[in-house]
């Protein structure tokens, strides 16, 4: 299982996404999501977001360890 | 010295430029620059801002930010300090403070970090107006004046 995170607009549609899942990749479970959240699944394919493993911004293909921490991150606006 | 903070609680900006003013005496010019929270774009007036980040990647993306204004100019010292939560029209929202020797390091090491946070560091904007709540979009302004750096490399 992995750890789950939405910040900002992606956390709107998030509401009700269990905190873990079971995936090899985020494409993996971008995919997953959007078969039971298709508004946040349509949010995700939208090529200005990224997605972070650890903390670290990484591709969609990247593997995943156990236990990974992967967080889905909109165009920042901070400042 | 470079110091990083995300702090709810506001912040003091003579005691910050003191703090770089008094890092040596080999400081010959300080730069700073606040944020403030205004209207947004002819909307009207907002009733509050409120932001949000990523506890833990925000801080290292910070870091990584500060330390390339290091390796690309020489600076005696840097200070960044970003608010989170709620904050209200008027409010302080972003402190950069640079040190240097001479002026054009501070100059342009202070609208470096100012324009690769506000591009790359993971905060996030909502406004509150008129009992609706809406997240602000980035803005393709902010990425040219970042990517205008990426272009010196």
């Amino acid at each position: 299982m992995v750890n789950l995170l939405f910040f900002g607009r992606l956390g709107d549609f998030a509401a009700d996404v269990p905190a873990s899942i079971e995936a090899s990749t985020p494409a993996q479970i971008r995919e997953l999501l959007a078969a039971d959240f298709p508004a946040l699944g349509a949010e995700l394919h939208e090529p200005q977001v990224l997605v972070s493993v650890n903390q670290m911004i990484v591709s969609w293909n990247q593997k995943l360890a156990e236990g990974s921490e992967v967080a889905f991150l909109p165009p920042v606006t901070g400042g | 010295m470079n110091s990083l903070r995300i702090q709810a609680e506001d912040f003091d900006l003579a005691a910050e430029y003191q703090s770089l003013r008094q890092l040596s005496l080999a400081v010959g010019a300080v730069v700073t620059f606040t944020g403030l929270v205004r209207d947004f774009e002819g909307q009207g007036s907002i009733d509050s801002l409120s932001l949000q980040h990523y506890p833990g990647m925000t801080e290292k993306l910070l870091q990584e930010i500060v330390d390339q204004a290091n390796s690309r100019w020489n600076l005696l010292g840097t200070s960044v300090i970003h608010r989170v939560g709620k904050l209200l029209p008027c409010d302080q929202i972003v402190f950069v403070g640079v040190a240097s020797q001479h002026r054009a390091d501070a100059f342009e090491a202070a609208q470096f970090v100012m324009d690769y946070l506000k591009t790359k560091a993971t905060f996030w904007k909502k406004v509150e107006q008129d009992g609706q709540q809406y997240w602000v979009e980035s803005k393709d302004s902010d990425q040219a004046a970042s990517q205008r750096w990426a272009n010196d490399d």
